[in-house]
């Protein structure tokens, strides 16, 4: 027959305690799962080429509208852009009129994102500013804030017929909603709607990638071009760059 | 000091409340006991129903096997997981697939069958399904 002392006891009620602690732990290690998640070791950034994008082309349009379930009213005061066509006209007409698409530019420090007074609009770890449209209470002060227009408020109830993208839902009336640099297509290693339109149909003026890595042809691109972004005067640090404006 | 064989004293004690620690908090996977059964037929066969008062309406019964979790803890916390996951896919980005909507779908095949009938006995509107696409 053995007997123990206190300080054996204690020492196996201690351990039997670490077991109890370390127990969760070996459990997540021993079923990981399939998870992704929005890396903040990424800047996701668009550079559109204006040279390559000719005026009576309309591909990324389409294919944003097709992609996102962005609804068509008919009325121009009220209807939904996520992207759309700029015409820029030289008064003095010394310089050629360009085209160029327009759509949230995701800025870096977003005024809409600094305005929203529930929280639903929010930048992302890797950088893309989102609406979170079950936060969304139609306020509009971020459409106000953005000094792109990026942004549009649902003025109708929207339904969903066998043509929408299922895997994108329709926004219900009365939240603002916007560009999201496609963002369920760019968590499962697509480009974004756009992007691939304009490459295959368009005139291949668009390019996305991460500024991040080096090798990126966005980035490589970004370094040897010149490029500005819309109203760089504001200092809002815009992700979507333009060549040759 | 008593005495016993080293070997008791040095590794074998240490170890073994360790690995009554991990075994006892270690959460069980749920085993085919767990295995959803849903109520609904209760009423029409005069047996008491599984999950819920007698006049509960016929839900489908799922197809797989096994939940994500233990049918028990779905039926009374599955509300607080989906909104759980649908503010880390949104906002943090985080996508499980396992615990994905579309993972539901391939065991519920019928929303209205499933979900809605529950939903209506109970009197609450979840309006998940007025802009999201239940998968198919």
């Amino acid at each position: 027959m053995t007997t123990l002392d206190r300080r054996a006891v204690l020492g196996l009620g201690g351990t039997l305690a670490a077991g109890v602690l370390l127990a969760p732990g070996v459990s997540l290690l021993a079923a990981p799962g399939e998870r992704t998640e929005a890396s903040a070791s990424r800047r996701w950034a668009m550079l559109i080429d204006i040279n390559r994008c000719t005026p009576d082309c309309s591909a990324c349009l389409t294919a944003c509208r097709k992609e996102n379930n962005v609804p068509l009213f008919g009325e121009p005061d009220r209807d939904i852009h996520w992207i759309r066509k700029v015409e820029l006209r030289d008064k003095d007409q010394r310089r050629p009129t360009v085209s160029l698409p327009v759509l949230c530019n995701h800025c870096e420090h977003p005024p809409c994102v600094h305005v929203c007074p529930t929280g639903a609009s929010f930048v992302r770890k890797d950088g893309i500013v989102l609406v979170d449209e079950h936060r969304c209470i139609g306020c509009r002060y971020c459409m106000i804030a953005c000094p792109y227009k990026a942004r549009s408020l649902v003025y109708h109830e929207t339904r969903r017929s066998p043509e929408s993208n299922p895997n994108v839902p329709i926004r219900s009336k009365g939240v603002v909603e916007k560009c999201t640099f496609c963002v369920h297509r760019l968590d499962n290693g697509l480009q974004p709607a756009c992007v691939e339109a304009c490459n295959s149909v368009g005139g291949g003026a668009m390019l996305f990638g991460d500024l991040n890595d080096p090798h990126s042809e966005i980035a490589k691109r970004v370094r040897t071009v010149t490029s500005q972004t819309i109203r760089a005067d504001l200092g809002l640090k815009p992700r979507v760059h333009y060549q040759g404006l | 000091m008593v005495s016993y064989p080293s070997l008791f004293h040095r590794s074998f004690f240490r170890v073994l409340p360790l690995l009554m620690g991990l075994v006892l908090a270690i959460p069980q996977p749920a085993s085919a006991g767990d295995v959803p059964q849903q109520g609904g037929s209760g009423r029409s066969s005069g047996h008491p129903a599984h999950n819920g008062p007698a006049d509960h309406p016929p839900l489908e019964v799922p197809e797989g096997r096994e939940c994500v979790q233990p049918a028990e803890w779905m039926r009374r916390n599955h509300m607080d997981f989906l909104k759980h996951n649908r503010d880390m896919a949104v906002r943090e980005g985080v996508r499980v697939k396992d615990d994905s909507l579309k993972n539901c779908s391939t065991c519920h095949k019928s929303r209205e069958k499933f979900c809605d009938r529950c939903h209506a006995y109970v009197a609450v509107a979840p309006n998940c399904f007025e802009c999201h696409d239940y998968p198919k």
